[in-house]
């Protein structure tokens, strides 16, 4: 079996695996930076080098993005990555993400059925693609269950077996168990946020994390260190190995497990289809150590890499049809979906927020605005996202807030950078991005990679339901703020048509080779099988028919859990599973 | 900044040829050059990624990229926007220059990380940078071009502007207000010089800025923490002891 690309749904995958002694070949095209300068203090601690140079990301200069807003526009090259940022090497983005944790909704893989029962058919745009996804919560729970007992997830559960538990999220969707770790400790902000949210009877909890609160020994028997609140977790790697990645927990195990391997420096070029016989044969890659390259022979083939490279390289091997927006036809590249943000400054004169006093997951939130959470009826517009004020290490160069109307410059504006840094912080919304008929992927007709291929290309921009949902939980965010009693806020928050790719907003980007029942509307099945090879898979986030408020992760892990415990089913019996 | 043979290239002709056949003032002289062909022009030259001299940027105040007028440019404009005051000393005693300097003369000037190769295409703001020049290249030439300008609207270089004259010259560049024939003088300020100024303050005294921790010891950054696990609650919404004395990666090293 070849899984291609070493980051976390990969080893969730191989972990179940090679539990039985199946083996499994990993294909990763990076090295291994576990013991690297970027996990080791103190040159861990170095903003300019892993944050602004974003140090542990894949090189744009060798493979990056095209971007236009509409199909009729030509495409430019991101020349900088910047917007969302991919991760590199053993881990994958795994090993530098921030660490918050969430189950998405119950409703939320049952989407069209949800939204059409509450609010009738007519409510769902013709230009929203939403769906079922062929999976219900109640099957995901368990691997949910799992990988919060391998990553330590730390926590206080909201909806323990359908009843609701003071301190927690009461939207959460039901858990059979409380999370396996206590919840972190909250920052100054989550506080002061949490006392206005209560104001207007809004449900604040602190962010379930994948940052460990104490030293953690999971079910494998590998261990986590505790969280040391050091404000370098998102594009870092934790030198304390206190944040619970695939690095630290999945591949040092899965080194020891005789059937597995794992090939670095290895990048995966194409998969070869027999389109006749219905089924992949090999995989060929580029060993990026000898510059030769290789035809990998495979029994089955996983597609577990970065969310755009699962719908490159179907598109590259020419497996599946390629949709086409025009026609509203084909399947693979659409569905592209990605995160709606807003942000406003909230600037507290008397109070010490210390924002360098953090790890990447704490964070105070509501979810009275999170998806389907609250009554749409009449609003114009369908999702939502949480509302969450906390820090996220307050580094220097990215994380200082001025108010408004401060010079750029000059001995004023240094005055307000010493009057403010300690006392000035921020409430964000981070919402839902539901599919739009003409936000989707293909291949870049004129730009090309390191390695001969063309660039993929993504056809994005905010549309109206998400610029409406957007105006509205903005609304509900400034509220808030402005109840936290600060002396001033920063400019008020627009999302906007045209969409801009210059700053980071988010990685947490779906779709594109979306999972469903009806292979004319979705590349894999709801088991992850393609409908084209029976012996293809593909998993991650690219196989999210929508994105919701949630950040990605948890769900992307529990996917490739269940993947795991149905490939063994597979190679005991190969077939169409059900 | 000129044609490589003016003899040939009347350009204010060309340009005013461009804008009746554009009919529009957005058409840059690029496009009608002939990069709005679709097809890929010859990839530029694969970027050869240089490692950053850290350890050179403290034992050397010499410049490793500018030559001394471009010297002159960059210390005149952190002196300007770092005033010597009672918060700081002033921009070259904080290393901003020297910071940027090293900056543009390592990986990142060369280019590291940047896709370079065409087709070369204008569009939206929004799609940032879309030039084929290596930052340190886009750097000097937008330097050459508003020492231009200072010329043509103050009759001397930018560094010999007095201070006052020289902040509104640089508010008109950052504001779109000073425009080049050629290269895009408020994106050169907004998107390459600010930046590097904003990263020569705040990033760790490594790299040749913040020199003595000055601006984390502004600010109240306590740098670098070993361990915070116990802080997080003695000091939550309290002075922090450590902001006084920030550590950085040479006090851990």
């Amino acid at each position: 079996m070849v899984i291609v690309g070493g980051g976390l749904s990969a080893g969730m995958v191989a972990r179940q695996l090679t539990a039985k002694g199946i083996e499994v070949l990993v294909l990763e095209n990076g090295g291994d930076v576990r013991n690297s300068a970027a996990a080791k203090l103190p040159t861990q601690r170095d903003e300019l080098r892993w944050a602004t140079h974003t140090g542990l990301m894949q090189d744009g200069a060798a493979e990056t993005y095209t971007w236009r807003h509409n199909r009729t526009d030509p495409s430019l090259a991101m020349r900088r990555l910047a917007v969302f940022l991919p991760g590199s090497g053993v881990g994958g983005a795994g090993n530098h993400w921030n660490g918050q944790a969430f189950r998405w909704e119950e409703y939320d893989t049952e989407l069209r059925t949800r939204m059409e029962t509450r609010y009738g058919k007519s409510s769902i745009p013709a230009n929203m693609p939403i769906r079922d996804w062929g999976v219900s919560y109640s099957e995901l729970e368990p691997y949910y269950d799992l990988f919060e007992r391998l990553f330590g997830i730390s926590g206080k559960a909201g909806n323990l077996r359908g009843k609701i538990m003071p301190g927690g999220n009461p939207f959460e969707a039901p858990r059979q168990n409380e999370f396996p770790q206590r919840p972190l400790e909250e920052t100054e902000i989550g506080l002061i946020f949490r006392s206005a949210a209560d104001k207007f009877g809004y449900k604040s909890f602190l962010s379930p994390a994948a940052n460990s609160p104490d030293a953690y020994t999971n079910p494998d028997g590998m261990k986590l260190g505790a969280c040391q609140y050091c404000g370098h977790c998102d594009r870092f790697i934790c030198e304390a190995e206190a944040k619970a990645t695939p690095s630290v927990l999945l591949y040092p195990l899965l080194a020891r497990r005789p059937s597995f391997e794992l090939r670095k420096f290895c990048h995966v070029i194409r998969i070869e289809h027999d389109a006749a016989g219905g089924q992949v044969r090999a995989v060929e890659y580029l060993d990026l150590l000898t510059g030769e390259t290789f035809r990998q022979p495979a029994d089955v083939v996983v597609l577990a890499a970065f969310t755009l490279s699962n719908t490159k390289l179907l598109l590259t091997s020419g497996i599946g049809r390629p949709y086409d927006a025009a026609a509203n036809a084909g399947v693979v590249g659409r569905n592209f979906c990605y995160q709606t943000n807003a942000a406003i400054s909230v600037y507290l004169p008397d109070r010490w927020l210390n924002p360098f006093l953090a790890s990447g997951s704490t964070v105070t939130l509501i979810e009275d605005f999170d998806d389907d959470n609250f009554d749409h009826t009449g609003l114009g517009f369908l999702g939502g996202g949480f509302i969450a004020a906390g820090s996220g290490g307050g580094r220097p160069i990215a994380a200082r807030g001025v108010p408004p109307g401060t010079p750029r410059w000059g001995t004023r504006w240094k005055q307000a950078n010493a009057d403010w840094y300690a006392h000035a912080g921020s409430v964000g919304f981070q919402g839902s991005s539901y599919p739009h008929r003409e936000n989707f992927l293909d291949l870049d007709p004129d730009y090309r990679d390191a390695y001969g291929q063309p660039l993929l290309r993504v056809t994005f921009d905010m549309r109206e339901n998400e610029l409406r949902m957007a105006k509205y939980c903005a609304g509900k965010m400034v509220e808030i703020a402005r109840a936290m009693g600060a002396a001033r806020l920063g400019g008020l928050p627009e999302v906007t048509a045209n969409f801009d790719t210059r700053g980071y907003q988010s990685t947490h980007i779906t779709g594109g080779t979306i999972m469903g029942r009806d292979p004319a509307t979705s590349v894999v099945s709801s088991r992850l099988q393609h409908w084209d090879a029976e012996n293809l898979f593909v998993v991650g986030a690219s196989v999210f028919a929508h994105n919701s408020g949630h950040n990605p992760t948890e769900l992307v892990a529990t996917l490739a859990l269940r993947l795991g415990d149905d490939l063994v089913r597979y190679v005991g019996r190969p077939g169409r599973l059900a | 900044m000129e044609p490589s043979d003016p003899a040939k290239f009347d350009r204010r002709k060309f340009l005013q040829r461009t804008l009746v056949a554009a009919g529009s003032a957005v058409a840059l002289a690029p496009r009608l050059i002939g990069a709005d062909a679709n097809d890929s022009s010859a990839p530029a030259a694969v970027p050869i990624p240089v490692p950053a001299t850290p350890a050179e940027a403290e034992t050397s105040s010499v410049y490793q990229t500018f030559s001394p007028d471009e010297a002159a440019f960059v210390e005149a404009m952190v002196n300007l926007m770092c005033p010597a005051d009672a918060l700081t000393p002033n921009g070259v005693d904080c290393g901003l220059a020297l910071f940027i300097d090293r900056q543009l003369a390592g990986g990142f000037g060369k280019g590291e990380r940047l896709y370079r190769r065409g087709p070369w295409r204008h569009g939206p703001a929004e799609f940032g940078y879309q030039l084929p020049l290596s930052p340190e290249d886009f750097f000097k030439n937008g330097l050459a071009a508003a020492d231009a300008a200072s010329r043509r609207l103050h009759g001397r270089n930018f560094a010999d502007l007095d201070p006052a004259t020289g902040d509104r010259f640089l508010q008109a560049v950052a504001e779109g207000q000073v425009s080049d024939e050629r290269l895009p003088l408020a994106e050169w300020f907004n998107e390459l010089v600010y930046p590097l100024f904003n990263q020569a303050c705040f990033a760790d005294p490594l790299y040749g800025g913040n020199k003595d921790k000055v601006f984390w010891k502004m600010i109240g950054y306590p740098g670098l923490p070993a361990v915070n696990g116990l802080n997080m609650a003695k000091y939550r919404g309290k002075p922090f002891p450590g902001a006084a004395a920030p550590k950085s990666i040479e006090d851990f090293s």
